[in-house]
C-alpha cells in the first residue's frame, strides 16, 4: 500500500469509527452533546472573544506580552491535559498492533494517529482561537491577522503534539505505556481541578470593590520567558498588528520551521520506539503490580486466619474495593482532583485576603465539597465493579447488601476529609464551638446523603463495560445524581437555616425582619425544619430503592473489560 | 456413556425456558433435567443458546417464561436459597483483576459466608496447589494468563463445595496437563454426588465424562439423552459424538461450503 493510500484507509477507519460511535450509540447522548456543544460555543466562545476583544481595544501596548503568555499558557496547559490522548492515540491500543503487522509504513502509522493524537489539542486550543482573534479584532489588526491566527495556532498544537510524542518515545522506554497514559490522565485532572481552583479564587478578588486591571505582573512574567518558542507565535501575531511585516514573516517562518523540526524528530523516534516492541507490547494492565511473596516450599503451610466466625460479605465487598483504590492507578487518579480541592481551599483561605467571613459561607463551601467528593468516590463505585458484578449476582447476597457496602467504603473518606475542612475553616473564619459544631453535624448528614445519592446514581444506570470509570455512569444515572444531590444540598441548607434562625427565634433573639421572633414561630420553623429533613431522607431512600430495583433486574451482558 | 439415571431427583430442571430479545428468540422452549451426581452435557454451534440457557439457569438473565430450578428451588422465586448450591463458571471467568489468587479465593469465601479460620486457609492452600497456583498466589490475577483465570476461577467455586455446578467452556484455554485434571476432578465431584452441567464445543470431553447429553440448535433442544438414545434419534448407528452433533445440527453442509470456497479461490 502506497503512503497516502495507507494514510487515508487508517484515517478513513477513525473516522468512520467516531462516526458509528456517534450516530450508532445512545440517541440521548446524542442529543445531550449536541445541545452542550450548542450551548458551549456561544457563550464560551463569544464570551473569550469579547474578553479578548476588550483587552486588545484597552490596552493596545499590552498585546504583545498578552498573546506571548495566551500561547505559552494554551502550550502548557496542552502538553498537561493532552498527554494521555497522545499516548493513547500513538502508543496503547490492541488496534496499533494490527497496523504494525500490516504492510504499512510506520511513517504513515505515524502521521495517521497524529491526526487522532491532536484531537484533545484542538478542542483545548479553540478557547485560544477565540481570544486571539477577539485580541486582533480589539487591537484593529489587519484582515491577514486572522488567517495567519488560525495558521499558527494549528502549528502550535502540531508542536505541542509532537513534543509529547517525543517525550513518551522516551518514557515508554522505562514506563509501561498504559501506566504512563493512567498517570499524565492524574495529572490532567489535577490541572484542571487546580485550574477550577484558582479560577474560582480568583473571581472571588475580581469582584472585590478595590480590583482594577493591572498587566505588570504579566507583563515582566513575559519578559522573562522571552526565549521560550511557545512567544513566537504570539510575537508574530504582534508583528502583524503593528504592520511590521519583514518581522512577522520571520517569527511565522522560525515556528514552521521549530513545527517541521519537531515533527521529523518524533516520527524518527516513533518509528525506532515501534521497531523495538515498545508501546506496543510493553503495555502493561492498569494495575500495580505486586511482588510474589516468596514461599520456601509449593505445599505452604496454612496461615492461621486471625479472623474468625462467618465470613461477612459486606466487609468483603469493602476490602475489595479498598485494595482495589490502592492497586489501580486509574481509581487512584479519580480521587486525587478530589482531594486537591478541599487542600486547595483550605490552604488559600488560611490566607487573610482571601479568607471567608460568616457560618453561612462555610456551610455552604462543607456542601459544595462534600458533594464534589462523594460523587468522585461513589458514583462510579457500582459500575466499576465491571465483569465482576456477575459474581455478586451470583452470590446469595442481596443488592441492598451491596448498596449499602459502596456507601460504607465511600462514607469514612468523605467524612473524615469534612472534618478535617471543617475544622480548619472554623479556626480560620474563628468560628466558635457551637458553630464548628453544627458545621460538622452538617458534614454528616451530607455526607451520608451525597454519598448514598451518588451510589445510587451509579447503580440505576451503570456502563459495566466501560473501561474508564469516568464513562462507566449513563446520562440517566448521572442526571439522578446530579440532580438528587443539588435537591439534596438546597433542602438540607434550607433545614439547617430553619434550625439556626429557629432556635434564635424561639429563645427571642432572632433578627427575622419582618417575621416576629417568638417561641411559637422558632418551634414551628424547627418542626419545618424536621419535615425537611424528613422529606431529604426520603429523596435518599427512593433513590437506594430505584438503583435496588435496577440491579436486581440488570440483565445486559458484560463483555469482557 | 453409561446409561441414563431412572429415579434420582433432578438437581437442576429447566422447564420450558425462553427468552427472547425482541422478536428474537435466543432460547426457544428449552426443558431437560441433570440428576444429582451427573455429569450432564449442553452441546450447541457459537451462538445456538447454550450460554444463555445456563445464565437463565443460574439467575444471571430472567426468562421471558417458563422455570429454572436448582435442587428443587425456583431460582427466580427464591434467589438466595438456589445460589447457595450453585457454582456458575463462564467462559470468560468473573474475578477481580486487583486482588491476588489467594485474596480472591478469600473475597468469594466471604461472599458465601463461609467460616474463617484454619480450615478455610487449608483448604485454599490446596485448591491453589492442585491447580498450580501457590507459586503465583500472590501475583495479581491481572497478570494472569487466560488458562489461570480459569484455573482460579474454578477454584473459586470448589472453595465452597456448591451441589450443582454449571460449567461453561471450562477448559477453554487450558493447558493439556491443567484441562485433564478438570476433567478427573469433574469425574470424581460427580461420584461424590455434585451434579455437573457442562458446556463445551470439545466433543470428545462430552463423550468422555458426560452420562447424558442435551444438543441445542437455533435456541431449540433438538436431541437429549445418553450417546446410544441419541444413535436412535438420529438414525445413525455406531456414529459418534461428533458425526451426531453435526447431523443434529445440520453440520455436514460446511464441508460442501468449504469445497466452494476453495474452487472459488483457486
Amino acid at each position: 500500500m502506497n503512503g497516502v493510500g495507507a494514510l487515508r484507509v487508517i484515517v478513513g477507519a477513525e473516522l468512520r469509527a467516531m462516526r458509528n460511535r456517534l450516530l450508532k450509540g445512545n440517541r440521548t447522548r446524542l442529543v445531550a452533546l449536541v445541545i452542550v456543544l450548542l450551548l458551549a460555543i456561544p457563550f464560551l466562545g463569544g464570551g473569550t472573544f469579547t474578553v479578548g476583544a476588550t483587552a486588545g481595544h484597552f490596552l493596545p501596548f499590552s498585546v504583545d506580552p498578552l498573546l506571548s503568555a495566551a500561547f505559552t499558557g494554551l502550550s502548557l496547559l496542552m502538553l498537561l491535559i493532552g498527554f494521555p490522548t497522545v499516548i493513547a492515540s500513538l502508543f496503547v491500543g490492541r488496534d496499533l498492533l494490527q497496523l504494525v503487522v500490516a504492510p504499512v509504513r510506520t511513517r504513515d502509522i505515524f502521521v495517521a494517529r497524529l491526526v487522532t493524537a491532536m484531537s484533545a489539542n484542538i478542542l483545548i486550543s479553540g478557547v485560544l482561537l477565540a481570544a486571539v482573534l477577539g485580541l486582533g479584532a480589539g487591537a484593529g489588526a489587519p484582515l491577514i491577522y486572522f488567517p495567519v491566527a488560525l495558521l499558527l495556532i494549528a502549528v502550535q498544537v502540531l508542536v505541542v503534539t509532537s513534543l509529547q510524542a517525543i517525550l513518551m518515545t522516551v518514557i515508554v522506554r522505562w514506563v509501561p505505556a498504559r501506566l504512563a497514559r493512567d498517570v499524565a490522565a492524574a495529572v490532567a485532572g489535577l490541572t484542571g481541578a487546580a485550574l477550577y481552583l484558582t479560577w474560582n479564587l480568583s473571581l472571588r478578588q475580581t469582584f472585590r470593590r478595590t480590583a482594577r486591571p493591572d498587566v505588570s505582573g504579566l507583563t515582566s512574567l513575559v519578559q522573562r520567558i522571552d526565549w521560550l518558542p511557545t512567544t513566537w507565535p504570539g510575537h508574530a501575531l504582534t508583528a502583524i498588528a503593528s504592520g511590521s511585516v519583514a518581522v512577522a514573516l520571520v517569527w511565522v517562518l522560525a515556528t514552521v520551521l521549530l513545527a517541521a523540526i519537531l515533527v521529523a524528530m518524533a516520527e524518527l523516534l516513533y518509528e525506532r520506539t515501534l521497531l523495538v516492541g515498545l508501546g506496543v507490547f510493553g503495555d502493561a494492565p492498569a494495575i500495580w503490580r505486586r511482588r510474589s511473596t516468596p514461599r520456601p516450599s509449593p505445599q505452604p503451610s496454612p496461615q492461621p486466619s486471625p479472623l474468625r466466625g462467618e465470613g461477612n460479605p459486606y466487609f468483603a465487598i469493602a476490602r475489595k474495593d479498598w485494595l482495589g483504590f490502592r492497586r489501580d492507578v486509574r481509581r487512584l487518579t479519580r480521587l486525587l482532583p478530589a482531594l486537591l480541592l478541599p487542600v486547595g481551599y483550605a490552604a488559600a483561605l488560611s490566607q487573610p485576603a482571601r479568607s471567608l467571613s460568616g457560618f453561612w459561607s462555610n456551610a455552604a463551601l462543607i456542601t459544595f465539597l462534600s458533594m464534589f467528593m462523594a460523587s468522585a468516590l461513589s458514583l462510579p463505585s457500582i459500575p466499576s465493579e465491571r465483569r465482576g458484578f456477575q459474581l455478586l449476582r451470583m452470590a446469595p447476597l442481596s443488592m441492598w447488601l451491596l448498596l449499602r457496602a459502596k456507601v460504607f467504603i465511600a462514607f469514612p473518606v468523605v467524612v473524615a476529609t469534612m472534618l478535617v475542612f471543617s475544622v480548619a475553616v472554623a479556626v480560620i473564619s474563628k468560628s466558635g464551638v457551637a458553630q464548628l459544631v453544627e458545621l460538622v453535624v452538617l458534614g454528616l448528614w451530607l455526607a451520608a446523603g451525597f454519598v448514598s445519592i451518588s451510589v445510587s446514581g451509579g447503580a440505576i444506570d451503570p456502563r459495566f463495560d466501560a473501561t474508564d470509570d469516568r464513562r462507566s455512569v449513563g446520562l440517566v444515572g448521572s442526571l439522578a445524581a446530579i440532580g438528587g444531590s443539588l435537591g439534596f444540598a438546597v433542602l438540607s441548607l434550607g433545614a439547617l437555616a430553619l434550625f439556626v434562625f429557629g432556635g434564635q427565634a424561639a429563645s427571642g433573639a432572632g433578627n427575622l425582619g419582618p417575621i416576629p421572633s417568638t417561641p411559637a414561630v422558632g418551634f414551628a420553623m424547627i418542626f419545618g425544619g424536621v419535615v425537611v429533613l424528613a422529606f431529604c431522607a426520603s429523596l435518599v431512600g427512593a433513590l437506594l430503592w430505584i438503583a435496588n430495583s435496577r440491579l436486581r433486574s440488570f440483565e445486559a451482558s458484560i463483555a469482557s473489560t | 456413556m453409561s446409561p441414563s439415571p431412572s429415579t434420582t431427583a433432578a438437581a437442576v430442571e429447566a422447564r420450558q425456558l425462553v427468552k427472547r430479545y425482541g422478536a428474537l428468540a435466543a432460547v426457544d422452549g428449552v426443558s431437560f433435567q441433570a440428576m444429582r451426581g451427573e455429569v450432564f452435557g449442553f452441546l450447541g454451534a457459537n451462538g445456538a443458546g447454550k450460554t444463555t440457557t445456563l445464565r437463565m439457569l443460574c439467575g444471571l438473565l430472567r426468562p421471558t417464561s417458563g422455570t429454572a430450578l436448582i435442587d428443587g428451588i425456583d431460582i427466580q422465586a427464591q434467589p438466595l436459597a438456589a445460589k447457595a448450591r450453585l457454582g456458575y463458571l463462564d467462559e470468560e471467568p468473573f474475578v477481580h483483576p486487583h486482588l491476588t489468587g489467594r485474596e480472591f479465593l478469600d473475597f468469594v469465601a466471604d461472599l458465601y459466608r463461609m467460616p474463617r479460620g484454619a480450615q478455610r486457609e487449608e483448604r485454599m492452600s490446596r485448591l491453589l496447589n492442585l491447580f498450580d497456583l501457590a507459586k503465583k498466589d500472590g501475583d495479581l490475577i491481572g497478570s494472569y494468563s487466560h488458562g489461570m483465570r480459569q484455573k482460579i476461577g474454578l477454584a473459586s467455586l470448589l472453595i465452597r463445595e456448591p451441589s450443582v455446578l454449571l460449567l461453561d467452556e471450562p477448559t477453554n484455554g487450558l493447558d493439556p496437563r491443567s484441562a485433564r485434571l478438570v476433567k478427573d476432578l469433574l469425574e470424581e465431584l460427580a461420584a461424590r454426588g455434585t451434579t455437573v452441567l457442562l458446556s463445551t464445543h470439545i466433543l470428545e470431553v462430552a463423550q468422555a465424562l458426560c452420562r447424558r447429553v442435551a444438543i441445542i440448535d437455533r435456541g431449540r433442544i433438538v436431541a437429549i439423552g445418553s450417546m446410544d438414545e441419541l444413535r436412535v434419534q438420529a438414525g445413525s448407528e455406531g456414529a459418534n459424538l461428533e458425526d451426531l452433533f453435526l447431523k443434529l445440527t445440520a453440520g455436514p453442509e460446511s464441508r460442501e461450503m468449504i469445497e466452494r470456497l476453495l474452487d472459488a479461490g483457486s
